[in-house]
């Protein structure tokens, strides 16, 4: 067996024909694991927006809070539901909501349709992950709201003492709330009478949030409203709704795939290009070490270790670079903007996870074997005499 | 034996070594354009679909805060108004095919030629529109995608106005990137009173058509103005601006794209250069030769460099070949395999093609040029007393 050394100091042997192979790999990594990254905030921001506990109560066929419609009476139907949870001043965890979706001006002169949800302060508890990190929560009935933490910056007026021109009014913004980065961070709480009152809504609620006391409870409240033939309701758990929501994530992940794939294949044929020269320039040596009684393969293996060797450096490279260019975008464009399946802007904050890089890692692995896999079966073939023969 | 000649047959001393470098500019110019197909695709759905002489008028607050129906007969009553249709959402879905839904549209039928004289549909199908209540008229992508014909009948639920309504498709809309369905307003009104609700009493949109472009600006404050101090204050925009603002969310993934395609472009000049260099030095001495016997610098350059831009760009031409054909397919097949989404939705412009075939040139350029440089400017002595 060759020694691990050979291979790694052969490569930098010729160090301009190693650092341009490198830096195709490394660009290739960059390219996929921001991809991989962005779809994976993505997806992050929708599934971290449910609570495994909660359901989402819509109108029957309705698949987004944006296109349902609920009546006062079908709401009350509902609150003082068996298996709901209490809080500690025994009020059911159950929240009304209204979802509207108007336009707010961003600070670069466009404008965009944003998410913002009438409530009533009890969400804040429905919602589990959310939590207000400046100022307080809105007051009804004084045109007050909260918003988002990923808003601030972007919008026209979205800073804690702020006004928002939404819909018909103005609004005060009394508070900032974080939610761990979900797909909450990109709406804006606004009392629920006021926001009905000010969109003219016919009904005042799109639908309802409701904390089971336990997982039992949790299906029993579900196959009872959707039993229900009254109103017509349908619940879904939230974390299933939220899932729903992220399925753009997945044709997009399809697409970076395959973009992954082609880019790959494409550094691989470069990578083999670099391999062969070296095979060819080391002929003689070759055919050395086969004289001294390496065996085929042994130097298989070896040229096998200096392409892979190539494609680890590039792969490192690309982390750093890609860990750098996202910090980058964070700083200059904040969160990235989507459009969900409400219409309504979701801004997800690019972050590359340990997954999204290991995925990249077994692109860069693929390109290093395959690659260097014509080379290094030309040079164990090589024949001792003629090789020698040659130089 | 040509210039052209040695460039080709310098091109194949190496094949395997041409032909890896070659596929993988192919690979990386085909990847560039399937991503240029976007924002390109985007940009050119804009300038077919938009006319800028129509002109769309929404709530100021959103798409969600309607606007009386009454507001229609003001808007037509205006000077330099040719013709105003309102529409409401209906968001149809087909149920037959999951849940996926495309834009549709309750119309005002009687006002949808006046509006729309530039979608060419044709006449007759406009007058079985507006002598059949459940009419109902399907853009061409639509129409392919679930292989509908002229006097199909479809059922499409709408969540938002909780109905289900059959249609009868009597016409088509001849624009290949068309998903839109048009129903009749009267008839979705009728299918809400019978729920015993109110009925339309709204719109949620209003396209109107200037009969020329410089008065659209007129008309569009003018509109403005006719709502001021209402509680349903409009904001009006031409078609282009209108459908580029519902567009822009997507400006942030298409940044995020143009990067990669950025990062893609100098990876295949890496390559292409490598392989160049590559080159150059195995035929150091014969470079020396060529010297020594009298050809100069500037041909010894020349020659060089169009060995890679000939590769690169020949490979590029593949690659822009191959994403045509790939697109092509992707879109037949977009309308049987809902899960490919937006990827279905792109086809390769002719400016695509441009910018694959330019791009693959600058390649060869870049990447040619150092190491021809360096191979032509090396001293001949230098190089000749290496080699012998």
């Amino acid at each position: 067996m060759l020694p691990l050394s050979y291979s790694v100091r052969n490569v930098a042997l010729r160090p301009l024909r190693s650092l341009l192979s490198v830096a195709v790999i490394a660009l290739v990594v960059v390219a996929c694991s921001l991809f991989l990254g962005l779809i994976s905030s993505l997806r992050r921001s929708f599934i971290s927006s449910g609570d495994p506990m909660n359901l989402v109560v819509l109108r029957k066929g309705s698949d987004n809070d944006g296109a349902s419609q609920l009546t006062r009476e079908a709401a009350a139907s509902l609150h003082y539901l068996d298996g709901i949870a209490h809080n500690a001043e025994d009020v059911p965890l159950f929240s009304p909501e209204l979802v509207v979706q108007p336009f707010l001006q961003t600070r670069n002169g466009g404008r965009e349709n944003v998410l913002v949800r009438g409530v009533e302060p009890i969400a804040l508890e429905v919602h589990t992950g959310v939590r207000v990190v400046e100022g307080r929560m809105f007051r009804p009935r004084l045109h007050e709201v909260i918003v988002g933490k990923a808003m601030v910056g972007r919008y026209e007026g979205a800073f804690l003492g702020g006004e928002l021109h939404l819909g018909r009014g103005r609004w005060k913004v009394v508070g900032i709330f974080d939610a761990a980065g979900s797909s909450l961070e990109s709406e804006v709480w606004a009392d629920v009478e006021e926001l009905a009152e000010d969109s003219r809504r016919p009904t005042p609620y799109s639908g309802v949030r409701l904390r089971a006391a336990s997982g039992a409870e949790l299906d029993r409240l579900k196959a009872h409203i959707d039993a229900d033939p009254e109103y017509a309701l349908e619940a879904s758990r939230e974390v299933e709704y939220y899932a729903k929501q992220s399925e753009t994530a997945n044709s997009l992940y399809i697409l970076v795939v395959a973009i992954a794939v082609l880019a790959g294949v494409g550094a691989g044929f470069g990578s083999a290009n670099t391999m062969y020269a070296a095979v060819q320039s080391r002929t003689a040596e070759i055919g050395t070490l086969r004289a001294l009684g390496f065996s085929r393969g042994a130097i298989l293996t070896s040229f096998e270790v200096e392409a892979l060797t190539l494609s680890l450096a590039g792969f490192l490279s690309g982390v750093v670079l890609s860990l750098l260019l996202a910090a980058a975008l964070r700083r200059v464009q904040g969160g990235i903007a989507f459009t969900s399946s409400t219409f309504t802007t979701n801004l997800v904050t690019l972050s590359i996870g340990v997954g999204d890089l290991a995925q990249a890692c077994g692109l860069a692995v693929l390109i290093g074997l395959l690659g260097g896999l014509g080379p290094a079966y030309r040079a164990a073939r090589l024949r001792p005499i003629e090789a020698l023969r040659k130089a | 034996m040509g210039y052209a000649g040695f460039v080709f047959a310098n091109l194949l001393r190496n094949p395997l070594r041409s032909a890896l470098t070659g596929s993988a500019i192919a690979l990386a110019v085909l990847l560039v354009c399937l991503l240029l197909t976007m924002p390109a695709g985007l940009d050119a759905l804009l300038t077919r679909v938009a006319s800028d002489t129509r002109v769309g008028v929404i709530n100021k607050s959103g798409l969600v805060f309607w606007m009386p129906y009454s507001l229609m007969r003001k808007i037509r009553g205006l000077e330099d108004v040719a013709d105003a249709v309102g529409m409401v959402w209906f968001g149809g879905a087909f149920e037959e095919q999951g849940k996926v839904t495309f834009p549709s549209f309750a119309v005002e039928v009687d006002h949808i030629p006046g509006t729309y004289p530039d979608y060419n549909v044709a006449p007759e199908a406009l007058a079985a529109f507006a002598r059949y209540r459940d009419g109902a008229i399907v853009g061409r992508q639509t129409m392919r995608k679930y292989r509908w014909k002229v006097g199909d009948r479809v059922t499409l639920r709408s969540n938002l106005w909780n109905v289900n309504l059959d249609l009868r498709i009597v016409g088509e809309i001849p624009r290949d990137s068309s998903p839109i369905v048009w129903i009749n307003r009267e008839y979705l009104d009728e299918a809400i009173k019978a729920q015993g609700q109110p009925g339309l009493g709204i719109v949620m949109i209003v396209w109107v058509r200037v009969p020329s472009a410089d008065r659209v600006n007129s008309v569009m404050l003018r509109i403005d103005e006719l709502t001021r101090n209402t509680d349903y204050e409009t904001t009006s925009q031409t078609e282009k601006t209108f459908f580029s603002n519902f567009l822009g969310s997507l400006q942030g993934f298409l940044q995020i794209l143009l990067m990669v395609t950025g990062l893609v472009s100098l990876c295949i000049v890496f390559i292409a250069a490598n392989t160049a260099s590559m080159a150059v030095r195995e035929r150091a001495g014969e470079i020396g030769v060529l010297r020594a016997i009298g050809f100069r610098r500037r041909t010894i350059f020349a020659m060089l460099l169009s060995e890679t831009v000939v590769l690169s760009w020949l490979a590029g031409a593949l690659g822009v070949g191959l994403a045509f054909v790939v697109t092509t397919s992707l879109s037949r097949l977009g309308g049987s395999i809902a899960a490919l989404g937006p990827l279905g939705g792109f086809i390769v412009t002719p400016g695509v093609i441009v910018q694959g075939l330019l791009l693959s040139l600058a390649i060869g350029v870049f990447a040619g040029f150092a190491p021809a440089y360096g191979a032509a400017r090396r001293p001949v002595a230098d190089t000749l007393r290496e080699v012998f």
